[in-house]
């Protein structure tokens, strides 16, 4: 009997391959990295210039995930009419994210433009600045949210229907956004800007890497007792095809690498040689692999609910 | 108002495949895209062995899943009759709606591949034409039929009357008295989408054989 036409298949997603991973790993690195770099900035951590080179990566990362959602959709004319992608806004998750990341792009925008015409009311210490700043902050959160919440809406992959994915992928997101901002002050400031922004950095993803660690570990737990396809999800995540990815990649890489490194940088234990910061960012880059992986393998593993 | 669905006797299907053919050949679908299929499993420890078969297809649900998941509205729900539509001018092939749909009743369109080889025939010339590639497509009852009173294709050719068409809506209606007087079950009804389609002995017949 052909598998496909077997009642007791397993039936495995396949609409949903790794340009939708990436997408959702943009969407929530772009709404980490700007809600970041903006706290920070608050706090007077990072620079002013970091913070602009931070929003204009951010920005960045975003434009790429639509571009990457662009290359998923249908062939030939379909794609071409994503611009209706907003007429539903009221139930679809898809039109919901299309249409955050739009006003957050809007937003983040704007906020720069002070930085090159320097009239602007809307600049950084004015009134109507925080404002714009508390609306990006809250379109950054909820973008993060938006790229757990596609997926974990619908009952008919009880693997991701659940709110502990939506808590994990902002987790991520956060993460994935602080990670990314060591990458970018090395660059601006190169590393002496690292070693001054350490005491606070290192702390932040190590605190972000435990907690990170923990939901997962919950999401993964609560879904080991959940319905029969969720079990089978977990099945092959852990033990299955999608093995290796997930321990070496989410696990190894992106969770146990960094969080000693990133302990020891915290401890200061780990020096400030040009070695160290290398290492440091290193396991940022880890981090960042491990963010994107973890999308990948919940999409892999996206297993139907059975008929009967 | 019309709630048009099925009620489908699990006891009466022989897995003849005759309703897929049929769909095939009214909906001219391309290869590896079926609006409609039978699945089946082989039941019990011999010799009190029997397959099952599940003939399945859209659910036209009443809280259909893939109309919300939709970002373009290219899937929604005919007012008058609670069909559930597909506008492929507005499809932007995101899948959301497969995603979405727990039935396994929704494909891509994705390339114009024939039956025979790289070249279409003159039949699947045409028949291809309603389908826009890149988009996805679905079982909408054939809908035309309906509207000029016939039943959908697949139901026509049903050599054991498993497939069983008409309002829900209608009391008097043949499906209606059929749910009524028989134990019937939706596919996985604590998903909330309400699907227009009722299984007859569904479960009993597991529960028979295993016994």
């Amino acid at each position: 009997m052909n598998q496909e036409f077997s009642i007791d298949n397993f039936r495995e997603q396949t609409a949903w391959d790794w340009r939708i991973a990436f997408y959702l790993f943009l969407s929530g690195a772009s709404g980490g990295l700007i809600f970041v770099e903006i706290v920070l900035r608050i706090f007077d951590v990072i620079g002013n210039s970091t913070a602009i080179l931070g929003a204009w990566i951010g920005l960045g990362l975003a434009t790429l995930s639509l571009f990457v959602l662009f290359t998923h959709l249908g062939a030939g004319r379909a794609r071409w009419r994503a611009f209706y992608v907003f007429l539903n806004i009221r139930h679809s998750w898809i039109s919901r994210g299309a249409t955050i990341v739009t006003i957050l792009m809007g937003l983040r925008f704007m906020f720069i433009l002070p930085e090159i015409w320097h009239d602007l009311p809307w600049g950084e210490g004015t009134l109507a600045g925080s404002f714009l700043r508390g609306a990006i902050m809250l379109f950054a959160l909820a973008f993060m949210a938006y790229s757990g919440l596609v997926l974990s809406w619908w009952k008919s992959i009880p693997f991701w229907n659940t709110f502990l994915l939506p808590v994990v992928c902002i987790g991520y997101s956060f993460l994935c956004g602080a990670a990314a901002l060591p990458i970018i002050i090395i660059i601006v400031e190169g590393i002496d800007g690292l070693e001054s922004t350490g005491s606070v950095l290192w702390p932040l993803l190590l605190v972000l890497i435990i907690i990170n660690g923990l939901a997962l570990f919950a999401y993964i737990k609560s879904k080991s007792s959940d319905d029969i396809a969720a079990q089978e999800s977990i099945r092959r995540l852990t033990q299955g095809n999608s093995k290796r990815p997930w321990w070496i990649g989410v696990i190894l890489i992106g969770l146990i690498v960094p969080l000693i490194i990133v302990s020891l940088a915290s401890l200061n234990l780990i020096g400030s040689s040009d070695f160290a910061s290398y290492v440091l960012i290193t396991a940022c880059g880890c981090i960042i692999l491990g963010g994107y992986l973890l999308r990948y393998c919940v999409l892999r593993v996206g297993i139907y609910a059975k008929f009967i | 108002m019309t709630r048009w669905g099925m009620v489908i006797d699990l006891k009466r299907c022989i897995g003849c495949w005759a309703c897929i053919v049929a769909c095939k050949s009214e909906n001219s679908t391309p290869p590896n895209i079926f609006w409609t299929k039978v699945l089946e499993r082989e039941e019990g420890t011999y010799p009190d062995v029997r397959r099952l078969f599940l003939p399945i297809r859209c659910n036209h649900c009443l809280n259909p899943p893939c109309v919300e998941a939709c970002p373009t509205n290219a899937t929604y729900v005919r007012k008058e009759d609670n069909i559930v539509m597909m506008n492929s001018n507005k499809c932007i092939g995101c899948q959301a709606c497969v995603i979405a749909c727990p039935y396994d009743a929704r494909y891509m369109y994705k390339d114009k591949k024939g039956y025979f080889g790289k070249e279409l025939t003159p039949f699947e010339e045409v028949g291809y034409k309603q389908h826009e590639i890149g988009t996805i497509q679905k079982c909408n009852f054939n809908v035309d039929r309906i509207d000029k009173g016939l039943n959908p294709a697949c139901v026509e050719a049903c050599p054991t009357k498993t497939l069983n068409f008409g309002d829900f809506d209608d009391p008097e209606s043949h499906v209606s008295k059929l749910k009524k007087t028989n134990e019937s079950t939706q596919l996985r009804p604590e998903l909330g989408a309400d699907p227009s389609i009722f299984y007859l002995d569904a479960y009993r017949e597991t529960a028979e054989v295993d016994g």
